[in-house]
């Protein structure tokens, strides 16, 4: 416990000094909301929509910073851990190179958490947000999109043969997810046939839980992302147990 | 003296290359080792193998009695290593690296008194990438004692270093053998073995050509001095098979 703790110190330390995961993950969901919410202010959704569109948008922000951390900043550090050498050393010591692993999930987790609490904050007090779903799905929708990205991110950063490949593959993953899986471009005002592409973005799916559990509609309309969330999550964490490189 | 590595016949390959053929050696408590031969004979596989990153194809391997793979959280308790390459995060502090450090272990020693015994003291909030290549060097050694280790691996450990700083990686090694401390080095100096020396092991494309003494060395070869004696071990299968 005692490793763990001072490894997640330093690690967010040194997280933290490299500025990255703060804007992506912290500064840019707010500055989208804001946008959002100039642009379309507290108006309805649509016309005889009971919800704002900012209701409506207020789930696919809150998963900008899972994106980040998990299919952008996982795989990076992983990746730059190993090819630095980092996770053998942690081999010749008595603690497990899994131990390190562990921090870089909790670090990614913190930013998401944060990135919801303020997210939360601003559309509270700026656009008069009101959560109409049931919290604790929309929490428990919230994790399984969480672990389903985490998975992705791991399993990029444990099979990419090095850092660099392993960039390319977060970028290509990341960027259209980004911008087309309706966490910052809303979904909902894509063009039908541009819907029907996106959706196979593994996040556009994730979207729609969280969309579903703020609105309070009915979870059995989303019970196909639901699955499709669970079978990402087994897939990519069994294939980054099974062939995760140390070095 | 008790033995405190013990490796007997040793062999590790990749694909059809044997990077370890059958080695067998041992080292005893309270002495320097040296590890030696030229890049790609087989020094790192070797260390790899002992502490148990490598897994070998064949072979026995105990440090401190123990087997580095199904002992391992016990046995590095115990154990410094620094590897030949610099593996630390990008812009860590000199103070933090050594403060996680010393949480991976139970009884680590006190960092603080380790890097001013080592004369950097005064760089506990600079980046490690800002270090000169003596000072970080000095980091590595503190590194690889904060353990409190009985023994320590050190890959090449004055490579890259200037004469100054090599002499005074030597004091500080002398001073760590007299303490008690075991030491298992490579390295490309023959001046460096010579001073720090007590045993070597000479490889050649992964087969141990000489083990012994560095005085033993000079003596079985024709040479008088122990660099021509090293260059004439490692010479030996090129001569040979020239003359088939």
């Amino acid at each position: 416990m005692k490793a763990f703790r001072t490894l997640l110190k330093t690690e967010l330390k040194l997280s933290l000094r490299g500025m990255d995961m703060l804007i992506f993950a912290i500064i840019m969901p707010v500055i989208v909301l804001v946008v959002l919410g100039i642009i379309y202010g507290s108006k309805p959704a649509f016309e005889g929509a009971d919800y704002t569109f900012i209701q409506q948008s207020f789930g696919a922000l809150t998963s900008i910073a899972i994106c980040a951390g998990g299919v952008m900043g996982l795989p990076l550090v992983v990746s730059d851990y190993r090819s630095k050498k980092i996770l053998k050393r942690f081999k010749v010591t008595p603690i497990s190179p899994v131990t390190i692993l562990l921090v870089e999930v909790t670090i990614y987790f913190l930013y998401a958490l944060i990135s919801l609490l303020t997210l939360f904050t601003v559309a509270i007090i700026f656009f008069g947000f009101k959560m109409q779903g049931n919290i604790l799905q929309f929490i428990l929708g919230w994790i399984l999109v969480m672990i389903s990205m985490f998975s992705i991110g791991m399993m990029v950063g444990g099979i990419a043969k090095n850092s660099k490949s392993a960039g390319i593959i977060a970028s290509v993953l990341y960027f259209p997810m980004l911008i087309f899986s309706g966490a910052t471009l809303p979904y909902e005002v894509m063009p039908t046939t541009m819907q029907k592409v996106v959706d196979i973005l593994p996040l556009t799916q994730g979207i729609k839980i969280l969309k579903f559990a703020t609105l309070g509609l009915p979870m059995d309309n989303v019970l196909l992302p639901i699955i499709a969330m669970v079978a990402i999550a087994a897939i990519c964490s069994f294939v980054a147990v099974r062939f995760f490189r140390w070095e | 003296m008790e033995d405190v590595i013990k490796v007997k016949n040793l062999s590790k390959s990749y694909g059809n290359l044997k990077a370890v053929d059958d080695f067998t050696f041992l080292v005893k408590r309270g002495t320097v080792f040296g590890l030696l031969g030229a890049n790609g004979a087989g020094k790192s596989t070797t260390i790899d193998c002992v502490l148990g990153t490598k897994k070998a194809d064949s072979g026995v391997v105990s440090v401190l009695g123990m087997n580095p793979t199904t002992n391992r959280k016990e046995l590095f308790e115990q154990v410094g290593v620094q590897f030949q390459e610099s593996h630390y995060q990008e812009n860590i502090k000199v103070g933090e690296l050594c403060e996680v450090t010393a949480s991976l272990y139970k009884k680590p020693a006190d960092y603080k008194s380790l890097l001013g015994k080592l004369g950097v003291a005064d760089k506990t909030n600079t980046l490690v990438q800002e270090l000169s290549g003596g000072e970080k060097q000095r980091l590595f050694i503190v590194l690889a004692l904060i353990p409190s280790p009985q023994v320590v691996f050190l890959d090449e450990l004055t490579t890259g270093l200037d004469a100054r700083a090599r002499r005074d990686v030597w004091q500080i090694l002398s001073k760590l053998k007299a303490d008690g401390l075991t030491i298992l080095l490579t390295s490309h100096f023959m001046d460096e073995v010579e001073a720090l020396c007590d045993e070597i092991c000479i490889l050649e494309k992964g087969k141990a050509v000489f083990c012994g003494t560095v005085s033993e060395a000079i003596s079985q070869s024709s040479c008088d001095k122990f660099e021509d004696a090293y260059l004439w071990f490692t010479d030996e299968e090129g001569i040979d098979n020239e003359s088939l």
